[in-house]
């Protein structure tokens, strides 16, 4: 899923300090599962913008709402007439709603609510952590199922790096060095030996690097009228 | 928009009903009227009592409670003491709920014989818009409560003020008129009675074949409760021998021990444990001083001189025998005597249908009742129905209440030629028994005890023995239900399967059932709203109507005019779990400034509440939680204080005062130590004020 966090409040009362209807909607999917886009947590921004606009002596409307995935058009189309009605919306979907409903709502000035980190999961109730960075040539059949991507600091094809230390990353003590994970885990399947195998260096251009990508399955496509 | 808010209304979530409820005859809302006690709306519970049960004094006294047998509190302790409840909403509330009823309708009723039957009848009737008459041969209300039930059971004036409300809905009583004697069913239809309703009970004692039954001193059960019971007395000997096992023989053997004999014993057939009534009356007959003879029959009464001497008693070899009939067997050689001046025979009762002279077309039962439907009530001659113990053959209160109840509803439906339903008799799934693996995680709480009249006071009068439930033990109690079947339900419309719910309920109700891609809570819910303020999504909300969690009051007192001039005013929410006493310690300053807001279980809270709070006019929220190891759910002070923490910094951003939100434990809402917190924060607040106007 999409991790994202929310953006500090002061940005977000910047943003809209012109404004005296606001549409809130957040995003029901991967922003609900990780607690800061979902129906909870506009009814929590709501209130709380109010409250600070009544600290200053300004008011503000604000409507809540929450659509089951921003990034669909068919699923954004039902807020047609409230953005129509509203100053501004403030998206608490990851970036692609919130530019989903820039770009099907070009009149309407539309803002971020949220600050889209990273893929990743919940490792327990409240915590998450990056687990895959969308390099587009995934690696980890030869690492033990473990991603170096997205789990080193440095993102080693060939790891440990020398920084590792009782386990954990030379960043943080409170980070795990993925590369000790992979040796760990390769040790348990018996298959240490593979650790000796040098990955030769990775095309990256299937990742991050090529902007914008772009799929297309041509035996879904459907011809346009 | 609806894409993933559709409205909780269109769900259909397992409606299953709580045992409590099922179990009882007349279906009493038994759940939700222990649930608003543990809220402390008092008046509330003794109204939804009343509205299906016309004898709440009665039934919280003397009824067999099924429900509590059936109580799922039966699996982690002690069920609920349900019917101890009702007394003390009677005891406390009683009033009247209903305004005269208009008369919709031209038919007249009658109804034969005053007794619970009868006057749940006539009480129906009457609602409904019928105009009713009961005709009773004695000279007060009640029947075998009055003329059977000891009153250290049930003080006359219980019965009395139950009648009094019933009367007040326009039903009429004729005392001193017996059917048969002054009236008869023909005359009765003659005068205009569009309907007749026999509820006439089992008033004659049973006879006994058994050598010796003739003897002086020889009483049959009801015939010396009924003396008793209209005369204050009844002449006995010295030494008393009840027959029986069963409750009738605990009342004759009690009643006898308060005229002051010098030893009262019980023999029955019966082993300890199969006797035929509760351990609790048990218990306390044996706890008066009375002899308690087991697995004895009778063989023959002894007398001298035509009067009783003693009992010849064989040693029973079994009671039931394979085929679990009553079928008792005796060890042959085994006679042994029990010396008494007196025995009354408790041995059951049977009809007196004498007034049916002229009446062949009603069957009649071999065991002396009548016939009747058991839908309709209505025997084999139309225009004429019967319910209650002359059907039954010896039922209970409430059975004969339910049967008077839903005569009347066939009554109706025969003379409007309608198919009126009472949907609370529905065929309905129970919630299912609790998982074992469920039962440690639920905090035991021990059940409250009933407080009693000393023995010495007990046995000098026929005072009532059980005091009643002060406002605090009923509290108490009643907060040791679980809402079974009205607890947290999950929106599958809305659900988007994060397992948040999974995750935080602390006892391990929420489940992806297989196949199922939204979340599923079963009957085991504690009602303790964890899950339903952490759903990110608000999929879950509460089935019952009852718990708002704060959001509505908070509304209705803010739609309150004088909270405007209210400065500072000050909102508390404070968990009612800590709030057991009746009279909450108070003064002038918190009185004007402080609101209270009592959840049961804060943890139902939503952080954006007190906010909302703030929002809407409020000048500072002072949460009151329970400690830690207080808290009966056992698991919401780590949640309370979290997010109180995360309201804090909120505010903290927006740049207020940390004063005027603050988060306290403490063990009573009632007492000082609420008090003091409360009295200090109107000055906090008070100063954040000045600070900011300066
Ligand atoms: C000693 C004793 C203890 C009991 N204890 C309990 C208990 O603890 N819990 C419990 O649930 N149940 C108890 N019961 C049972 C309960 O009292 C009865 O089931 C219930 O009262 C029966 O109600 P009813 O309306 O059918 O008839 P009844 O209560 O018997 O009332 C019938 C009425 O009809 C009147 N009547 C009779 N014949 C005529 C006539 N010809 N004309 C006019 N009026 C007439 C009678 O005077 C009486 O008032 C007890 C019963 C007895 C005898
Ligand atoms: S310590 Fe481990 S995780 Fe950190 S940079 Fe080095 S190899 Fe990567
Ligand atoms: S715990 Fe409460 S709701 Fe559940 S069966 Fe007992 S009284 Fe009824
Ligand atoms: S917390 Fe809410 S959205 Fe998540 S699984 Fe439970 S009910 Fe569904
Ligand atoms: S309300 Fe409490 S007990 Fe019920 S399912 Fe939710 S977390 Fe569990």
């Amino acid at each position: 899923m999409i991790v994202a966090d929310s953006k500090p409040f002061q940005e977000i009362e910047q943003m809209l300090s012109e404004y005296k209807k606001v549409y809130i909607v957040g995003c029901g999917s991967c922003v609900t599962i990780c607690h800061t886009g979902g129906e909870k947590q506009v009814a929590e921004l709501a209130s709380k913008i109010r409250l600070a606009a009544k600290l200053k002596g300004k008011a503000i409307e604000v409507i809540e709402d929450s659509i089951l995935r921003q990034c669909e058009w068919e699923f954004i189309e039902e807020a047609k007439d409230v953005v129509a009605d509203c100053d501004a919306v403030l998206s608490l979907a990851c970036g692609i709603g919130v530019q989903y409903m820039a770009e099907r709502f070009p009149n309407a000035r539309v803002f971020p609510g949220l600050n889209t980190t990273f893929m990743g999961a919940p490792t327990e109730q409240g915590v998450f952590w990056e687990r895959c960075a969308g390099c587009g040539n995934c690696i980890i059949g030869s690492t033990g199922g473990l991603c170096p991507v997205s789990r080193c600091a440095k993102s080693l094809l060939n790891g440990p790096c020398g920084g590792s230390q009782n386990g954990n990353c030379e960043i943080s003590n409170e980070t795990p060095c993925v590369w000790n994970q992979i040796y760990d885990q390769l040790d348990t399947q018996q298959l240490l030996s593979t650790m000796e195998n040098i990955t030769p260096p990775k095309d990256w251009r299937t990742g991050a690097e090529n902007h914008p990508r772009k799929m297309v399955l041509e035996h879904l496509v459907m011809k346009k009228e | 928009m609806v894409m993933n808010n559709s409205k909780m209304t269109d769900t259909k979530y397992t409606c299953e009903e709580a045992p409590c409820v099922m179990a009882c005859p007349i279906r009493q809302d038994a759940r939700d009227y222990v649930q608003l006690i543990a809220r402390g709306l008092f008046k509330e519970a003794y109204r939804l009592v009343r509205e299906r049960n016309v004898l709440p004094s009665s039934c919280g006294r003397i009824c067999t409670h099924p429900c509590e047998t059936k109580c799922r509190r039966n699996s982690t302790d002690a069920p609920i003491a349900i019917a101890w409840l009702k007394r003390f909403l009677s005891d406390n509330y009683s009033e009247k709920i209903y305004t005269k009823p208009g008369r919709n309708y031209p038919e007249k009723i009658a109804i034969i014989g005053a007794g619970p039957a009868g006057l749940a009848a006539a009480n129906d009737l009457a609602l409904m818009g019928y105009s009713c008459t009961i005709f009773e041969s004695n000279s007060t209300p009640g029947g075998m409560l009055r003329m059977g039930v000891p009153t250290y059971r049930l003080p006359r004036n219980a019965i009395d003020k139950d009648v009094a409300l019933i009367q007040q809905l326009g039903v009429e009583i004729k005392y001193n008129t017996t059917l048969g004697k002054d009236v008869t069913l023909d005359g009765l239809k003659k005068e205009g009675y569009a309907a007749i309703f026999i509820s006439v009970g089992l008033f004659d004692s049973r006879n006994l074949t058994l050598e010796g039954i003739q003897y002086d001193g020889v009483l049959k059960g009801i015939d010396f409760l009924r003396e008793v019971n209209s005369a204050g007395t009844a002449k006995i000997g010295k030494n008393i021998l009840v027959i029986g096992g069963g409750a009738v023989a605990m009342d004759c053997a009690r009643t006898a021990l308060r005229l002051k004999p010098e030893k009262v014993s019980v023999a029955c057939l019966e082993a300890r444990k199969e006797m035929p009534t509760t351990d609790f009356e048990i218990e306390e007959t044996l706890h008066e001083g009375i002899k308690l003879y087991n697995s004895v029959g009778p063989k023959r009464i002894l007398g001298k001189g035509g009067m009783v001497t003693g009992l010849e008693t064989l040693r029973v070899k079994y009671v039931f025998d394979e085929q679990k009939r009553f079928n008792p067997a005796f060890y042959e050689g085994s006679e042994s005597i029990i010396e008494a001046d007196t025995i009354i025979l408790a041995i059951g009762q049977t009809s007196n249908l004498s007034f049916l002279k002229n009446q062949e077309g009603l069957q009649i039962s071999r065991g002396g009742t009548i016939i009747a439907d058991p839908n309709t009530f209505a025997t084999s001659v139309p225009g004429i129905y019967a319910g209650g113990d002359i059907v039954l053959g010896r039922g209970t209160l409430t059975e004969c209440l339910a049967q008077g109840k839903k005569a009347a509803i066939s009554i109706h439906n025969s003379l409007r030629n309608e198919k009126r339903k009472d949907e609370k008799w529905a065929d309905k799934p129970e919630v299912q028994k609790m998982a074992d693996s469920r039962v440690p995680l639920v905090k035991k709480e021990q059940k409250q005890d009933m407080p009693m009249l000393s023995l010495g006071e007990r046995l000098n009068s026929f005072d009532e023995v059980e005091l009643g439930f002060s406002h605090e033990i009923a509290v108490r109690e009643a907060q040791r239900c679980m809402n079974c079947g009205a607890g947290a339900f999950v929106d599958e419309n809305i659900c988007i399967g994060c397992i948040t719910c999974v995750r935080v309920c602390p006892f391990d109700v929420p489940e992806f059932r297989k196949g199922e891609t939204t979340a599923y809570i079963g009957g085991d819910c504690q009602s303790c709203g964890l899950c339903i303020v952490e759903c990110p999504a608000k999929a879950i909300s509460f089935k019952t109507p009852l718990e708002d969690r704060g959001r509505e009051r908070l509304k209705t007192l803010f739609a309150e005019k004088s909270i405007k001039n209210t400065k500072p005013l000050i909102v508390n929410f404070y968990c009612q779990y800590g709030s057991l006493s009746g009279n909450t310690k108070s003064n002038a300053v918190v009185e004007k400034h402080v609101k209270r807001i009592g959840i049961l279980g804060l943890g139902k809270v939503d952080p954006s509440l007190y906010l909302n709070a703030l929002e809407w006019g409020a000048d500072g929220v002072l949460i009151t939680a329970c400690k830690e190891d207080g808290c009966h759910f056992c698991a919401e002070y780590d949640w309370i204080k979290k997010r109180s923490e995360y309201v804090g910094k909120i505010l903290k951003e927006l740049g207020m005062d940390s004063r005027i939100f603050q988060t306290h434990f403490i063990s009573s809402q009632t007492d000082t130590a609420f008090l003091d917190i409360a009295t200090q924060m109107v000055k906090d607040v008070e100063s954040v004020i000045s600070v900011n106007k300066s």
